[in-house]
């Protein structure tokens, strides 16, 4: 008779379920989801004043009255202010996980997000050389604005903390920022103040989604 | 893939649950501090450090040890052989898990 001899060894299954529950409290451990919210929303909110003070740059006026409008200062104060942004936010987990005893698994999405910035960027730089931009270019630009790219980059945040609320977040904060939003209030407050409602509302959500995911921070 | 049963590809070194454990850990957390080692894994220090070594001595891991203000610190991060091995283990624990499953339905 010959037999099969299998070394008593730990249970497979067992060993497997412990490996991934250590994986997932690693996990856990690093996750800081708060700060890039809380970092972004005060990035959002601090955009209102500028578009206040810098008023946009108007050019290749028409007949009708149309024109092409550039918020240079604007513009400037998002792609400065979203790059320091976003290095606060990789100090902030660095220092977080450190203290903790882990490293961090941030790099991914701090560099994905100046990535977008550099590419909504040049996107600006080149479509004002092109005049009115065609439907294609516009949908393009949209993509490509500012709030928008901040929730594109908060999709590789939630997939690199595998965290399925974050997904749905971002989602939600995506089509809030996409949807132009018109409540009504702010219409009487004068043309440099016709960024603020929408601002307001997209770094609103970001503040509350800190919120929500400071008061979940270890689940 | 060859025919072998998979017990017979489990390398000893991390086939064990608490070096299995520090390997996952440092791979998921990318650096590990000794003290969070200590803590997930519920061990004393001279208990870890028995494991640490022979992780490091089989190439597995790479600790460097520092200070922070006063207190001394001892960070493990896994080498590219480190991450292969626990590949391989996973791979290997997820086929005879298999395996298992498909004689036990076979045998009912």
């Amino acid at each position: 008779m010959t037999t099969d001899a299998v070394p008593a060894g730990p249970d497979p299954r067992r060993l497997l379920d412990d490996a991934r529950a250590l994986a997932r409290r690693v996990r856990l451990a690093q996750r800081v989801t708060w700060l890039p919210l809380l970092v972004l929303g005060l990035v959002t909110l601090g955009a209102i004043p500028v578009y206040r003070l810098f008023p946009p740059i108007l050019s290749d006026c028409a007949a009708d009255g149309t024109c092409t409008v550039f918020y240079r200062g604007a513009q400037i104060y998002w792609w400065t202010a979203l790059l320091l942004g976003y290095l606060v936010i990789a100090a902030g987990y660095l220092r977080v996980a450190r203290s903790r005893g882990l490293g961090a698994r941030v790099l991914p999405y701090v560099l994905t997000g100046i990535a977008l910035v550099l590419l909504s960027a040049a996107a600006t730089v080149l479509a004002l050389g092109l005049g009115e931009p065609s439907a294609a270019l516009h949908v393009v630009l949209r993509l490509l604005d500012p709030p928008t790219v901040i929730g594109l980059a908060l999709l590789a945040l939630a997939w690199l903390e595998r965290r399925a609320t974050l997904l749905v977040f971002a989602l939600g904060y995506l089509a809030v920022v996409l949807t132009p939003i018109n409540l009504g209030w702010g219409a009487g407050w004068g043309d440099e103040w016709g960024m603020a409602p929408q601002l307001a509302i997209n770094g609103g959500l970001l503040l509350l989604g800190s919120g929500f995911f400071a008061l979940r921070r270890f689940r | 893939m060859s025919d072998s049963h998979p017990v017979t590809g489990l390398d000893d070194v991390v086939h064990q649950r608490v070096r299995l454990g520090i390997l996952t850990i440092a791979h998921e957390g990318r650096r590990v501090e000794f003290g969070f080692l200590r803590t997930e894994l519920d061990l004393s220090a001279g208990n870890l450090s028995k494991h640490l070594g022979v992780l490091e001595a089989a190439g597995l891991i790479l600790t460097e040890k520092g200070y922070e203000g006063r207190r001394g610190r001892t960070w493990i991060t896994l080498t590219a052989a480190g991450s292969t091995a626990l590949a391989e283990e996973i791979a290997r624990l997820k086929l005879l898990i298999t395996r298992v499953e498909t004689t036990g339905h076979s045998g009912a």
